[in-house]
């Protein structure tokens, strides 16, 4: 096998010079010294650089014959092999050897390349860079959007809008423009309405959400206690709550008496909790160690400390207001009635028969006969005389000639000398029989007056309202200003238990007389309230076990934070606002109150 | 020698020792791990045994604090990118400055996801929070890479600078070209295709999957189907193409797994900063 040497050179004038000469040896030898084969006068290249020798295989295999490596298909090595059938090139300095089969021989061609002016910025293609924007411009546009939309935009439409009246119906749409992505998370239950209208709350920038602005709906919610005392009645902040208080009120927030200490929002479409019995005890269980004047006995569990209850009643016939009894006292109860609950709740009592024999009862007289649960089922009406005890304590004060009775009013002494004058002016039967004369007018006659004084009428009133009279079967009797016979008002408290609220309903399970010692009560001056022990029978702390028996109880159970407030639930109508209840009112002496459970 | 000079000596070992050849992962005994792990010990502590009422969130003070915390951490952070560009002495080394940012920014998982009480949403506070963890995996899956990856690297190069790649390819190119001489005007196009295509033609997703399925050289392979000695010739020097572009495009894909990370850490940081002031004045602007 033989080499053909082909050089290309290019000259000045762009004509491709092609020179060809064979060399019969089967070795070469190229350098830039003169006796090599193939000469290259290029410093870059060794004196003997290379020898290519064609193997009998028909391969060609390039050995560097110094230390220094020739670039052989782009690859630097010292030694390798080229398929002359598929070709390969060997680089030495700015020369490239082409090693190719033509025929039965095996074709160098030697031609110098330019240095590829290039090179440096095709390796730029290999960074990732090449293919992608740029981190900068990707930083931009990304920040960029964020800022524009999740803070310009809502910012830019708050400041210029035109504040709008809170709506407590929630039917206005906020103005503000992408500030639904400022919120933290859905509004509470009640709240869901304003979830649109982040400003009806938020209503300055920068401003921490008012008292002010929650009174404008919440008008009916009072205070727990007048803040200067709940001030004084809290325990002392952890240091960590201390010093975000005293950033935060230095930065104008309402303290942790304000509204949203407790009441935090957005906190999912939850009911708002009610306060467990930490958030109570919190202040309550050393209450009077900060609070030295408080009446309020401390508490903190109802199972393991909770003061013995204090209804209210009245101490005194006719007082103007009910008071609370005193801790470890058993109240006797002035409510100017006269009322032995045993008498009536006897079922073999003359009540019992008596009730028996009447069409309106049928059975023996009980609690519900009387008592009957308010719309709410919760609480009791009032009592009704004409209702509830005149079935037997009739008032009936004569016939009507047509068939049915005549009857006293009942619950002013006014309207009862009113009926007593009628009877005394009704047809009252002759004292004796006697002959009827010519012209005389008969008493079946309509035109017969007495035009007497009526005296009667003043002593019928007066035996009425006398011990012994009907009235004083129920009333007690006393004397008005000027002297005149009189009734002792009735009176009685809206509630006993003014603080604590109980649901008659949820406990009807229950017998009446479980808790309210009716039965073997004598007299009407026995305040028939239970007491703590009673309730305890079933009702323990909230960290109690529950059993079949044992309820657990926080002091929400019966405790509501805002007075006036009723009972919180956790299911159920959610207003648990109620009306503040009516001021207990003495009613005029003359005027018969009516009971109020 | 006296017992001074030795312990000297040895510290300017160790030092020479550390700088040299001690990764920024385990840098001075793993040191910032430790700090790290410290930080996220004591945020998840302080987490569990600070009554919150009521409840845990970012604006209880405990949270106010993780999230000052959280916002000082990613603005350092941050400053790594201002660190590596400045060469300046003294004992803040880069090696330090990396190895804390790699673990301080892990503790950044902890912090973060304690200071948002665990309440998530479709709102800016989240978009920061999951900028966040998304910056924190790009980083986390850069620190891999580089472990990984640069072995892999120098395996497929066999000893060829990346200009050597780009060389054999061009030798390949000049031989191609006489070579395919006398082929068929259709042959010499499917050529001409291969030789005029860039060896980087290919976007991102060719890159990192390391597919080409636009590539005129494998065309061209396929078409070259006769039998002529020159066509046999241009095949066999398709091939080498191919192989050689099959390195050149390996080189290309570790590569793009390599920094394919830093595209996203960069821009998501710059977001994730974005996103933080809105965060942060937007939760003071509706206090």
């Amino acid at each position: 096998m033989t080499f053909l040497i082909r050089t290309l050179d290019i000259t000045a004038s762009g004509r491709e010079i092609r020179r060809e000469r064979p060399s019969p040896a089967p070795t070469l030898t190229v350098g830039r010294a003169a006796e090599n084969d193939i000469h290259l006068a290029d410093l870059a290249v060794e004196q003997h650089h290379i020898l290519i020798d064609a193997l009998p295989d028909g391969m060609v295999s390039v050995t560097a014959l110094g230390t220094l490596g020739f670039g052989l298909d782009g690859a630097v090595v010292t030694e390798g092999t080229i398929d002359p059938r598929t070709g390969g090139e060997i680089a030495l300095g700015s020369a490239r050897l082409v090693v190719t089969r033509e025929g039965e021989q095996i074709a160098v061609t030697i031609r110098q390349v330019a240095e590829d002016e290039g090179k440096h910025d095709a390796l730029r293609g290999f960074a990732l860079a090449s293919v992608l924007p740029s981190k900068r411009a990707m930083s931009w546009a990304l920040a960029g959007a964020i800022l524009l939309m999740l803070l310009m935009v809502p910012v830019a439409s708050h400041l210029l809008r035109t504040p709008a009246k809170p709506d407590p119906t929630g039917k206005t749409p906020g103005v503000v423009l992408m500030d639904s992505a400022w919120t933290s998370g859905e509004l509470s239950l009640k709240h869901h309405s304003l979830e649109n209208n982040c400003e009806s709350c938020h209503v300055n920038a920068f401003e921490s959400v008012q008292d002010e602005t929650c009174l404008s709906c919440h008008k009916d919610t009072g205070d727990h206690a007048p803040m200067g005392r709940l001030a004084k009645g809290m325990p002392a902040l952890s240091a960590g709550d201390a010093i975000q208080w005293k950033i935060g009120e230095s930065l104008g927030k309402e303290g942790p008496l304000g509204c949203v200490s407790c009441h935090s929002e957005h906190e999912g479409p939850v009911r708002t909790a009610s306060g467990n019995e930490a958030f109570c005890s919190n202040c309550h269980d050393s209450l009077d160690t900060r609070l030295t004047d408080t009446q309020l006995a401390n508490a903190h569990d109802f199972g393991k400390a909770h003061p013995q209850f204090r209804p209210l009643y009245f101490a005194s016939f006719g007082a103007a207001k009910p008071v609370r009894a005193a801790p470890g006292t058993v109240p006797v109860e002035r409510s100017g009635l006269k009322f032995p609950h045993d008498v009536h709740m006897n079922a073999r009592g003359g009540a019992a028969r008596m009730a028996v024999s009447l069409k309106q009862y049928g059975k023996p007289l009980e609690c519900a006969d009387c008592h009957v649960l308010t719309a709410d089922r919760i609480s009791f009406k009032e009592v009704n005389m004409e209702q509830s005890c005149e079935a037997c304590h009739s008032l009936v004060s004569g016939r009507i000639a047509g068939g049915g009775f005549t009857k006293l009013r009942h619950g002013d002494l006014k309207h009862l000398a009113e009926d007593l004058a009628k009877i005394s002016t009704g047809p009252r039967p002759a004292l004796a029989p006697g002959r009827q004369r010519p012209g005389q007018l008969g008493s079946a006659s309509p035109y017969r007056a007495d035009f007497g004084r009526p005296v009667r009428a003043y002593i019928g009133i007066s035996n009425a309202l006398s011990t012994g009279g009907v009235c004083t079967e129920c009333h007690l009797p006393t004397t008005g200003p000027s002297g005149q016979a009189d009734l002792m008002p009735v009176n009685f408290p809206d509630r006993f238990l003014s603080s604590g609220y109980f649901n008659h309903e949820a406990h009807k399970k229950q017998e009446c007389t479980d808790c309210h010692a009716a039965t073997t009560s004598k007299a009407a001056s026995d305040l028939l309230m239970p007491d703590l022990k009673s309730c305890r029978t079933c009702h323990l702390g909230a960290s109690a076990v529950k059993t079949k028996k044992i309820v657990p109880s926080d002091c929400a159970m019966c405790h509501a934070y805002h007075v006036p407030s009723g009972q919180w639930q956790q299911k159920g109508p959610a207003p648990h606002y109620r009306p503040p209840p009516l001021p207990v009112a003495t009613p005029p002496p003359a005027k018969v109150a009516q009971m109020r459970k | 020698m006296n017992a001074p000079a030795s312990r000297s000596r040895f510290r300017e070992a160790e030092k020479r020792r550390d700088s040299d050849h001690v990764s920024f992962l385990r840098h001075k005994g793993f040191r910032w791990l430790w700090i790290a792990l410290l930080l996220s010990g004591a945020s998840a502590l302080g987490y569990a045994l600070i009554d919150q009422q009521p409840r845990p969130n970012g604006g209880t003070w405990y949270g106010y604090t993780l999230g000052t915390i959280g916002l000082g951490l990613i603005l350092w952070l941050t400053m790594l990118g201002v660190r590596k560009r400045r060469i300046n002495p003294g004992a803040w080394s880069l090696k330090a400055w990396t190895s804390a940012h790699v673990y301080l920014g892990l503790s950044l998982v902890v912090v973060g996801t304690l200071h948002t009480g665990f309440q998530i949403g479709w709102n800016v506070h989240t978009l920061a929070y999951v900028l966040m963890l998304l910056v924190i995996a790009t980083g986390i899956y850069g620190v891999v890479v580089y472990a990984v990856l640069p072995a892999r690297m120098s395996d497929n190069r066999r000893e060829m600078t990346r200009a050597q790649m780009l060389d054999a390819l061009t030798a390949l190119d000049r031989q191609l070209e006489s070579a395919a001489q006398p082929l068929a005007r259709d042959e010499a196009d499917l050529v001409l295709a291969a030789l005029k295509q860039s060896p980087f033609a290919g976007g991102l997703l060719a890159r990192l999957t390391g597919r080409y399925p636009g590539c005129a050289t494998a065309r061209a392979r396929k078409g070259m189907a006769g039998d002529s000695e020159a066509e046999q010739r241009v095949r066999a020097l398709l091939e080498k193409r191919l192989a050689q572009l099959g390195q050149l495009r390996e080189a290309l894909r570790i590569r793009a797994a390599l920094e394919v990370w830093l595209f996203l850490h960069v821009p998501l940081t710059m977001a994730l900063i974005a996103a933080l002031t809105a965060h942060v004045i937007s939760v003071f602007y509706y206090w």
